[in-house]
């Protein structure tokens, strides 16, 4: 099957005063498209690294970065802006909500930079909460919810502009494990409709639910089986 | 990303922090309501300046001097009497020529003098410096502020004084009791005017000079104060009619008349050695020397203001100076347009401390969102998204100080208006609510004040964009 993402000898170096941090080392790494995979490692690993280029957050020092025929290595910013909008969804670890905005206009936010009619992007946002089992949570603030409800508020935001990449950083890293379970089982839900998912994460009964796990250490992909 | 998107955006932006939000657009609102003030005042003179030279009709006339060089209107209406070098005498055939230029409408002669030294009222003598007199056809207009003005009836004997004249006689806030009052006038020496007891000279054996035979003493004039004028124009005169000017100015004289010179002559023609004529036979000589010698400058109406420099053009021609008043009243107006300037800038240094402010804010307000830059740049927001998202948002700070600021200082122009009212009323100027705010100024300032909260917000809106979003997302 052709790959959705593709990486080729990527790598990343950043500075940290006087020495030169590898993130990534010669790394070349596939994903075909609906696939479900872990990422894993210790921190500093270069894991997140890994993630933000795939989702056009974060450009490699060399080698190239194909995502569904867009050549990203060499990208400038507003084709890459207008890519993640159209192509990835973000979850974060720590929700990164707006507190002051309801979870229909966090969830509206993507949906502001393309282009879509104020009505259409409503009707979407609500879908996508509905989705995610928070259709009667429209009208509340985030600190009027509980974490893993924040977080699904965060995965409907992701789901809202159709993506064909999730890309979620450590998502149950702030929950209980029921409630852990509980998002790993809406994502894993999205991955079965299809949607290719990408999660960081050092759980490993998070691991254990990918297609596939890939284990990085400084900067080296050491890929098993799932 | 729609307009409206960002306007939403950066509004919902600004009410997350009020009390930030309020204290900044406060600061706006002092700068944009010293700048209003400022401008309301000087926009506000200008206009009322503007209207006292429409009402006195000043931009329909032309000032006619003798002189040929003279340019400014103001210079040509103070005149030159008398003879100069080069000049043109504003004799009444010059005035015939005057009336007969396309446009204009009327001509009012003017003459003034020094013919009168004194003024005498009971116990007070004033000494007087210019004594003026103009044809009463109304081109020229006094503001009169009690009894009447001098008009076409009038022949001799009246006069109007300035109220500053009136308040050294001891008449301050009660012209009215001045009005009908009798007054002398004290003409200088060797006046041989009109009223002035011109005797012949004595019989005398010989050649006589005749100006030895001239009145050495002044003459004492009688006048009733017919009415009082504002002072603002002339302080130092008093007014007569014309035809009592004309007389004022005549030169009378005795002289032997041609014709008993020739019949002396006649006398001793034949008479060898000493002869006796008969004694000479002196007549009373009038001159008109305001004919011979000309007024000392004519105010020609024209029927429109935009008439009066083809007209002061035409009347050029005539060989004698002439000027309207358009370039004078342009020489003020720059002078207040330069006002303008220096008092708008003392209230854009409110603006400019107020733009500090909103600079401050900004860069506050980047720090605290930092994350949530991360997070519009991770669902797509573009760079050029962030920065236009920010300096809108500054844009909305200076535009609601803007129109607060206008409509504080709106409020207090009003107010200001009825203390001004009163002034003026107190002074009887026909003048009501002079500080003007007009449309433009209104959207000016609004404009201005928006424009500089824009500036303000551009260097945090560009720091904004230029965050990495890998970097903003992980802030804390």
């Amino acid at each position: 099957m052709d790959a959705l993402i593709e990486l080729k000898n990527v790598t990343k170096t950043y500075r940290l005063g006087d020495e030169m941090l590898h993130a990534l080392n010669d790394v070349s790494f596939r994903v075909t498209p609906g696939e479900f995979i872990a990422i894993t490692g210790p921190s500093g690993s270069g894991k997140s690294t890994l993630a933000n280029i795939i989702g056009g957050l974060d450009h490699p020092d060399s080698g190239s970065v194909v995502v569904d025929g867009n050549e990203l290595a060499h990208t400038r910013d507003g084709a890459l802006s207008v890519y993640r909008n159209q192509h990835i969804g973000f979850v974060f670890q720590s929700f990164n909500l707006q507190g002051t905005n309801t979870a229909l206009e966090n969830v509206m936010l993507p949906l502001v930079f393309s282009h879509m009619k104020n009505k259409e992007r409503k009707a979407r946002a609500k879908e996508c909460l509905e989705a995610v089992g928070l259709g009667d949570r429209l009208k509340h603030l985030p600190g009027q919810l509980s974490g893993g409800q924040r977080q699904r508020v965060a995965i409907a935001r992701a789901l809202a502009i159709k993506p064909s990449i999730i890309i979620a950083d450590e998502p149950t890293g702030n929950l209980d494990s029921a409630k852990g379970q509980e998002i790993m089982k809406v994502l894993s839900e999205l991955n079965k409709q299809g949607i290719t998912l990408i999660v960081i994460t050092h759980d490993l009964n998070v691991a254990r639910l990918a297609h596939r796990v890939v284990d990085i250490r400084d900067g080296k992909i050491n890929e098993k089986r799932g | 990303m729609q307009f409206s998107d960002y306007l939403r955006l950066a509004f919902r932006n600004i009410r997350r922090q009020k009390l930030r939000s309020v204290l900044t657009i406060f600061a706006v609102v002092i700068g944009a309501t010293s700048v209003t003030i400022m401008l309301a005042l000087v926009t506000g003179a200008k206009g009322f300046f503007l209207n006292q030279v429409e009402a006195n009709g000043t931009l329909q006339q032309v000032a006619i001097s003798p002189k040929a060089d003279i340019t400014e209107f103001n210079d040509a209406s103070h005149g030159y009497g008398g003879n100069c070098d080069g000049c043109v005498k504003l004799t009444d055939t010059i005035v015939g020529k005057v009336k007969a230029v396309p446009h204009v409408i009327g001509v009012a002669r003017i003459a003034n003098d020094g013919n009168l030294e004194a003024i005498t009222y009971g116990d007070k003598k004033l000494s007087l410096e210019q004594t003026t007199a103009y044809d009463a056809n109304g081109i020229i207009t006094n503001n009169i502020v009690a009894g009447r003005d001098i008009d076409s009836r009038d022949q001799s004997g009246v006069i109007t004084i300035t109220s500053d004249y009136a308040d050294k006689l001891g008449f301050k806030n009660k012209y009215d009791q001045l009005v009908g009052k009798t007054v002398q006038l004290q003409t200088r020496s060797f006046y041989s005017g009109v009223g002035a007891d011109v005797q012949p000279p004595p019989q005398c054996n010989g050649p006589c000079d005749p100006q030895q035979q001239q009145n050495q003493k002044s003459t004492i004039l009688t006048a009733a104060i017919v009415g009082i004028a504002d002072t603002s124009n002339n302080s130092k005169t008093i007014r007569v009619p014309l035809e009592w000017m004309r007389g004022m100015e005549q030169n009378r004289m005795y002289q032997q008349t041609e014709a008993d010179q020739k019949a002396q002559q006649d006398a001793c023609k034949n008479v060898r050695g000493n002869c006796s004529p008969t004694p000479p036979h002196y007549t009373l000589i009038t001159r008109d020397m305001l004919a011979e010698n000309g007024y000392g400058s004519l105010i020609a109406k024209v029927d429109s203001s935009k008439n009066a420099a083809g007209a002061a053009t035409e009347i050029k021609k005539l060989g004698v100076g002439a000027a309207d008043a358009e370039a004078s009243i342009k020489q003020q107006l720059t002078i207040f347009n330069i006002l303008g300037l220096v008092l708008g800038g003392i209230g854009g240094i409110a603006l400019a401390v107020a733009a500090i402010g909103v600079v401050n804010t900004m860069i506050m307000a980047i720090l605290e969102r930092t994350r949530e830059i991360g997070v519009m740049r991770a669902v797509g927001a573009k760079r050029s998204t962030v920065r236009t998202l920010f300096t809108l948002e500054a844009s909305m700070l200076g535009f609601l100080g803007g129109v607060v600021g206008v409509g504080v200082g709106f409020g207090l122009t009003r107010v200001a208006n009825i203390f001004v009212n009163k002034q003026l009323a107190s002074q009887n100027v026909h003048a009501r609510d002079i500080i003007g705010l007009p449309i433009w100024l209104i959207l000016a300032v609004v404009g201005i004040a928006t424009l500089i909260g824009m500036l303000a917000g551009l260097y945090p809106a560009a720091r904004a964009a230029r965050l990495d979003p890998v970097e903003a997302l992980r802030y804390e």
